[in-house]
């Protein structure tokens, strides 16, 4: 029976994706190009993944004009901890000894830089 | 669209809307035309989910298929002389349990635990299943008999009128004033199952289950209407005397015993658990209020349980053979004392209405009585001992929560509440107060 604690393959794939650049916030599309997932999916994972402080959130301070400001996410101090626990058991189960899909670096959908907000996002 | 977004967003709990506005603005990103829809076709599930509209649809339609069948099963013919009265009461009891929770989602907000939820559609069960089965007893009570020993019965007992015919006295004081205590009973449920009235899962689940005991007593001695008679049948020769001699003394004595014990015990339990703050006086009101409100549920529901078995016992009994049959089983009884029974236990109904007072202000009284004696048994925290002599140890100072930028909490009006309940279930993402902070148990 799998533990409570044990992650999701779909929640190890955005683990994986904000694992990547830990310091950086990234939004919502560019961790649905990364892991594939509908938003459907994706962001009920982020909200619970916010729930137990594995992630933190905030808005973009500077929207681009004409646009609505974006939701950025990125892992905690304790969620970079257990994306790496995780992302390590899972590696370790890898029959082949590859890296774990997601782990390794891998070019971003829409990677573009967020502005101020990855320095110093504004908290709404 | 964005309107839409908007729109569906309200509906999210508080701590939730950002995200159905995140999902929103973020759809803007997204390449137009499917992989757009696609995006706000997500959005719509999620808010769907987070808003719970499957299980909120699923509870309107359980309530509107009950509801429906309760007022069917009641709703008298046009013959009959109190139909406009009868169907004014059946109309105002089905309004009071639609809008009711909605006054008290918008005053006192939604239950927050599944001892709450139960407890609600147990209440509502129960109303529901009252309604019927006091029409049924009203309209028997009213009818003439056609003829033979039901109507020499039903003469030698003073009634008067046409044999077949309906002759309820369209009573407009005695609905209203069973609507008022329809109402009140409904309010209080609602209130003590609402998250702002903190009242503990544990304090209502003890409340609860004391009220069942007490009610199966209660229904144990007086299946067939509230009297000063035991009116139970299984108790041979209780049916016209004062308590007889064996068992049935032995239950008359349990339901009296449970009639005033069970909620003293509940009070009792669940001032004992509640976990108090630093603070006597806070501590003292934290415990106060779990044991009337485990005292109050603890009658209410022993009330409620009662209610239901002894009028539907009572209404199947005048309208299935079988039930007669075996209720009375090995006693030979002529068809006048059969009548006489059923006019009899027809005749208690209003009995279970002056219970349905009685037992929660009882339950009231002694829930506060036994949160008072468990607070002697296990005195309030002083000094910097939260716990009391041989209470629990006071919890570790804990660092303030960082301002790090995360969402509120849906549950973050909950933190400071005093002697928020620690009821050890530890369901997965429910809020508990811990030490000085709220925080999430796995």
């Amino acid at each position: 029976m799998k533990s409570r604690r044990e992650f999701s393959p779909q929640t190890l794939s955005v683990l994986a994706a904000l694992f990547q650049e830990p310091s950086r916030w990234q939004h919502g599309y560019a961790l649905a190009s990364q892991t594939g997932l509908r938003s459907g999916t994706l962001y009920p994972i982020l909200i619970r993944l916010a729930d137990r402080g594995l992630v933190e959130v905030c808005w973009q301070e500077e929207p681009q004009p004409g646009r609505p400001r974006r939701h950025l996410y990125r892992l905690t101090a304790g969620g970079l901890a257990s994306a790496a626990g995780a992302l390590a058991a899972r590696a370790g189960r890898q029959p082949t000894g590859r890296p774990a899909a997601g782990v390794g670096p891998r070019a971003r959908g829409s990677g573009q830089p967020v502005g101020r907000a990855a320095a110093a996002p504004a908290v709404r | 669209m964005s309107w839409l977004g908007r729109a569906g967003a309200r509906l999210m709990p508080a701590g939730r809307r950002d995200w159905a506005e995140a999902v929103w603005a973020e759809a803007r990103e997204v390449p137009p035309g499917w992989p757009r829809l696609a995006w706000r076709a997500g959005g719509a599930w999620l808010m769907a989910r987070e808003a719970q509209m499957v299980h909120r649809t699923g509870t309107l339609l359980l309530f509107t298929a009950a509801a429906g069948a309760a007022a069917w099963s009641a709703w008298p013919a046009s013959a009959v002389s109190h139909a406009a009265t009868a169907r004014a009461d059946i109309i105002a009891t089905v309004l009071l349990l639609a809008a009711l929770p909605l006054l008290a989602r918008w005053f006192l907000g939604p239950p927050d635990n599944r001892a709450a939820r139960w407890l609600r559609a147990g209440g509502y069960a129960a109303i529901l299943a009252i309604m019927p089965a006091k029409a049924a007893i009203l309209l028997f009570n009213g009818t003439v008999p056609r003829g033979g020993p039901g109507l020499h019965t039903f003469h030698v007992l003073g009634g008067h009128g046409v044999p077949g015919s309906v002759s309820v006295d369209p009573s407009v004081a005695g609905d209203i004033a069973i609507l008022v205590l329809t109402a009140c009973g409904l309010a209080v449920i609602l209130a003590l199952t609402a998250r702002r009235t903190r009242v503990a899962p544990a304090t209502l689940a003890i409340g609860a289950g004391t009220g069942l005991a007490l009610g199966a007593a209660m229904y144990a001695v007086d299946p067939l209407g509230v009297n000063r008679y035991v009116t139970a049948p299984w108790l041979r020769g209780t049916w016209t005397d004062q308590i007889p001699a064996g068992p049935a003394q032995y239950l008359v004595a349990l339901a009296w015993i449970l009639l005033f014990g069970a909620p003293l015990a509940a009070g009792a339990i669940a001032a004992w658990r509640c976990h108090v703050p630093d603070d006597p006086g806070e501590a003292s009101a934290a415990r106060a209020w779990q044991g009337f409100a485990a005292g109050l549920v603890s009658g209410g529901v022993g009330a409620l349980f009662v209610t239901v078995l002894g009028t539907g016992t009572t209404a199947l009994l005048v309208r299935s053979a079988w039930l007669r049959g075996w209720l009375y089983h090995g006693q030979h009884l002529t068809a006048t004392v059969v009548y006489g029974r059923e006019v009899f236990a027809t005749g208690n109904l209003v009995g279970y209405f002056v219970l349905l007072v009685a037992f929660p202000f009882i339950g009231l009284m002694m829930g506060l009585t036994g949160a008072g004696i468990a607070t002697t048994i296990r005195p309030l925290p002083d000094g910097g001992n939260p716990g009391g002599p041989g209470g629990p140890p006071a919890p570790e100072p804990v660092p303030d929560p960082p301002e790090d930028g995360r969402l509120p909490d849906p549950g973050a009006d909950q933190t400071g509440l005093p002697g928020r309940y620690d009821d050890g279930q530890g369901d997965q993402g429910t809020p508990r107060l811990v030490g000085a902070v709220l925080e999430r148990v796995p």
